[in-house]
């Protein structure tokens, strides 16, 4: 295998490509001190094993990795070998700058072909991710390898080409690790993992799309799962919860209808009223009249 | 036209049905809500969400099945499970997530009274087995581990008493719930004193008590309008689900016993006096005055099966877990009766009736070099139905069980009502509704409005299934290996409380 090491600003094969950080392959011969110490990454990390067996440590906790793992680790993360050696063996690796949004939300960038909603589901799935370890994931090996031929080739059409493959990396891992999150055929287990995720993050616009994909699922299956399960569509399901939530703070005084519409994920305190009303008969104010006492 | 609507709080979904005088369903539809797990032990709901889903729920019902159809609400029926504890202040605001049947974090509150002098008092009095699931125990345990919010109680209620809160303003609770509170004086129908001193608690702080067909009150205005429900429609204060199972299952009065297996189990008869079981294995659940539910819950059931299908199940040709299932009960039924020599104590989850012990632990007995995958598939549905017998063996003791019947999704299987009807030697009939619990809450309205004269002819009007009669063959031999089932059992004591203090 060739081995290379680009990195932006320094390669002027990147320069077509602002949001590619760093694009290696190495095939390691030799153990060497400080060779691969801990470090703080900047975007979003991709390592493919080629060959060999690597014990990296990844935001504190050990990993043992093999052939066809890939490693991903997310910006901010710090990742690498304890003793700062990289063990034998053979790496592809890429980093890809990622943009984050005034709310917060990472996505790849204006580079990518993903639609808005497709890059807040890639974006959201990444930094959900607990484990960052896929196994058996050689498409993705695959991948970095095409990416790597086209960067050395420059054929008609490359730039085009790389930056759909990244974006068919991320479709890959993204898909490879709600997979490997939900338990096959356990589909309440699946559904409470759901569902804590979408309380953590309530104030969040989730789409179907991100739900489904965090269950690992197509949305026709997962409409048709969640309905099946809960008696309500998705969307319905998630109105519960936010109603839910936004009763037991109305039932405190301490914090405004608008705030309590907006934390707990209604578009607007309008939105909130109107949605709140059809199911109670109250509107916030008047339930919130109704449920407060005067001491 | 006028119809009946029953609500169901169950475990973990709401279920409304409606249905028109005659008892036929007109529309049914359920709503999920989710069973917090932040310790071991602990197991809690959201009152303000089960409130919503219910509402919800309950509002498309009706704007999809009985206002465009221009039926008009007569009563609407409630039932829910049983133990559910929720502390509210005294504006009955919610101090925190209800605790469900399964929190078990009073168990070291268990242990203490089960030793004490006063359980055989409480039992005498209330009826109800002492276990970390009882209420009384609950609010014990919050009054020494969360101090605070015990201070801060107004009130102790049940999830169905919130929920009848919440749509009218009444705090009551009716006989049978009560009951399972474990501070219900059964023979005085009032809160039993010395339960309320071991909770800490005065009267107060509970619900008021009323019979089963009680009002619940006026549904408030803003309900009303928002469900497009008249002022005047009843709303029964009702029951629980396994009192209910057990009216729906047309069992009443008679020496037939109902055996429910869903994820769970009990088996259940209906008298006029209590049970009195010396060794308070027994529940006794008022009903009304002169007539109680006796018998013994399980936590043994479709639950245990289904974890075995998803550790040693076949995915490779089945689409999920259903089809699993499936599969495996095709193959136990070629293995022959008995599994040759397989036992299984299905303790997964600790067991409750008849040994009441939350330590117990599963396990497999006998195997050989001979046994093959089917036979622990068989041994695992037998050891399940075993433990459903030791319930009815329990009971013959005090009632002379002479026929059965079923109902629950596992129990209702062909292969577990034929294995049911050989372990007890007895006929069994097979319900023929799924939906037992809402079927006794109709009966129960019925009753009220006067369809019915009482809840006997009500219970009578249950047509029943098909009937599965006894092999003689095949209760000896099961005979034979249940005697080791509760020896086994009975011997393991120690081993189930060192084993269980290590995991």
């Amino acid at each position: 295998m060739l081995q290379f090491l680009y990195q932006q600003g320094a390669a002027s094969n990147l320069s077509l490509f602002p949001h590619i950080l760093e694009l290696g392959a190495k095939k390691n011969a030799s153990i060497q001190l400080q060779s691969f110490p801990e470090q703080v990454v900047e975007g979003v990390c991709i390592y493919f094993i080629n060959e060999g067996r690597f014990e990296w440590k990844i935001t504190e906790q050990p990993h043992v990795l093999f052939p066809g793992d890939v490693v991903l680790i997310l910006p901010g993360q710090k990742f690498g070998n304890e003793k700062g050696i990289l063990d034998l063996g053979c790496i592809t690796w890429m980093q890809v700058k990622f943009q984050k949004l005034e709310s917060g939300e990472l996505v790849p960038g204006k580079w990518s072909g993903l639609s808005d909603h497709e890059s807040m589901a890639v974006g959201k799935l990444l930094t959900l991710n607990s484990n960052p370890v896929l196994s058996k994931l050689n498409d993705a090996g695959r991948i970095l390898h095409s990416i790597a031929y086209e960067i050395h080739h420059h054929e008609l059409g490359f730039v085009t080409r790389i930056n759909q493959m990244i974006d068919e990396l991320l479709i890959t891992i993204t898909r490879q690790l709600t997979k490997q999150n939900n338990p096959p055929r356990d589909f309440p287990k699946v559904f409470m993992n759901l569902e804590a995720s979408l309380r953590k993050d309530l104030s969040h616009q989730w789409s179907v799309e991100e739900m489904a994909a965090i269950a690992g699922m197509g949305t026709t299956l997962f409409n048709e799962r969640v309905k099946n399960f809960t008696g309500f569509t998705p969307i319905n399901y998630l109105i519960n919860i936010r109603i839910s939530e936004a009763i037991k703070l109305l039932k405190k005084k301490d914090v405004s209808i608008t705030d309590i519409a907006l934390d707990t994920g209604f578009y607007s305190s309008q939105h909130f009223s109107t949605t709140f009303k059809k199911l109670t008969g109250y509107t916030p104010g008047e339930f919130r009249k109704n449920n407060s006492y005067h001491e | 036209m006028k119809c009946i609507i029953t609500i169901e709080l169950g475990t973990n979904a709401v279920r409304i049905f409606a249905f028109d005088l005659n008892g036929i369903v007109i529309g049914s539809m359920k709503g999920f809500y989710p069973t917090f797990h932040s310790q071991p032990d602990y197991s809690e709901q959201d009152p303000e969400q089960i409130f919503i889903t219910m509402l919800y729920v309950l509002k498309n019902l009706l704007n999809e099945k009985i206002h465009p159809k221009k039926y008009k609400v007569a009563s609407i029926c409630f039932s829910s499970s049983m133990h559910s504890m929720l502390a509210v202040d005294k504006h009955g605001v919610p101090l925190s997530n209800a605790f469900t049947w399964a929190d078990n974090r009073a168990k070291n509150e268990a242990k203490e009274i089960r030793g004490s002098a006063l359980a055989d008092a409480i039992y005498d009095s209330t009826g109800t087995p002492l276990h970390p699931m009882s209420p009384m125990l609950k609010i014990a345990w919050m009054k020494k581990n969360d101090a605070a919010t015990f201070k801060q109680a107004g009130k102790f209620l049940s999830i169905k008493s919130y929920v009848i809160y919440q749509l009218t303003g009444e705090y009551l609770i009716d006989y049978s719930l009560a009951c399972a509170t474990g501070m219900l004086n059964i023979h005085k129908i009032a809160w039993e004193k010395q339960a309320l001193d071991f909770a800490g608690i005065t009267p107060d702080k509970l619900p008021q008590l009323v019979p089963v067909f009680a009002s619940a009150g006026t549904l408030k205005k803003a309900y009303q309008n928002s469900l497009g429900l008249k002022e005047e429609i009843k709303i029964l204060v009702g029951s629980s689900d396994g009192c209910m199972a057990t009216l729906g299952a047309g069992i009443w009065n008679s020496n037939k016993a109902t055996i429910t297996i869903e994820d769970s189990s009990a088996v259940r008869v209906v008298g006029n006096k209590m049970l009195h079981d010396e060794k308070k294995r027994v529940f006794n659940y008022l009903i009304t005055e002169d007539c109680f539910v006796s018998g013994g819950p399980s936590n043994s059931g479709g639950g245990i099966f289904e974890w075995f299908a998803k550790q040693f199940g076949d995915f490779t040709t089945a689409y999920d877990i259903e089809s699993c299932m499936n599969n495996l009960l095709q193959e136990a039924t070629k293995v022959a009766t008995g599994s040759e020599g397989i036992l299984f104590l299905p303790y997964l989850l600790g067991e409750r009736a008849p040994i009441w012990n939350p330590d117990a632990r599963a396990m497999y007995f006998g195997i050989n070099i001979k046994h093959e995958r089917q036979h622990f598939i068989r041994a695992t549905i037998e050891g399940i139905l075993y433990e459903i017998y030791s319930i009815g063996k329990m009971l013959n003791e005090h009632r002379n069980i002479s026929s059965l019947s079923v109902n629950g999704s596992f129990a209702t299987i062909p292969f577990c009502a034929q294995i049911i009807s050989d372990m007890f030697n007895k006929p069994v009939d097979v319900t023929k509704n799924a939906n037992s619990v809402s079927i006794g809450a109709f009966l129960l309205a019925a009753t009220d409005m006067g369809i019915f004269k009482s809840l006997d002819e009500a219970a009578s009007q249950i047509e029943v299934g098909e009937r599965y009669s006894p092999a003689e063959n095949n209760h000896k031999i099961y005979m034979k290996y249940f005697e080791i089932f509760e020896s086994l059992t009975n011997k393991l004591g120690d081993e189930f409380e060192k084993i269980a203090a290590l995991q």
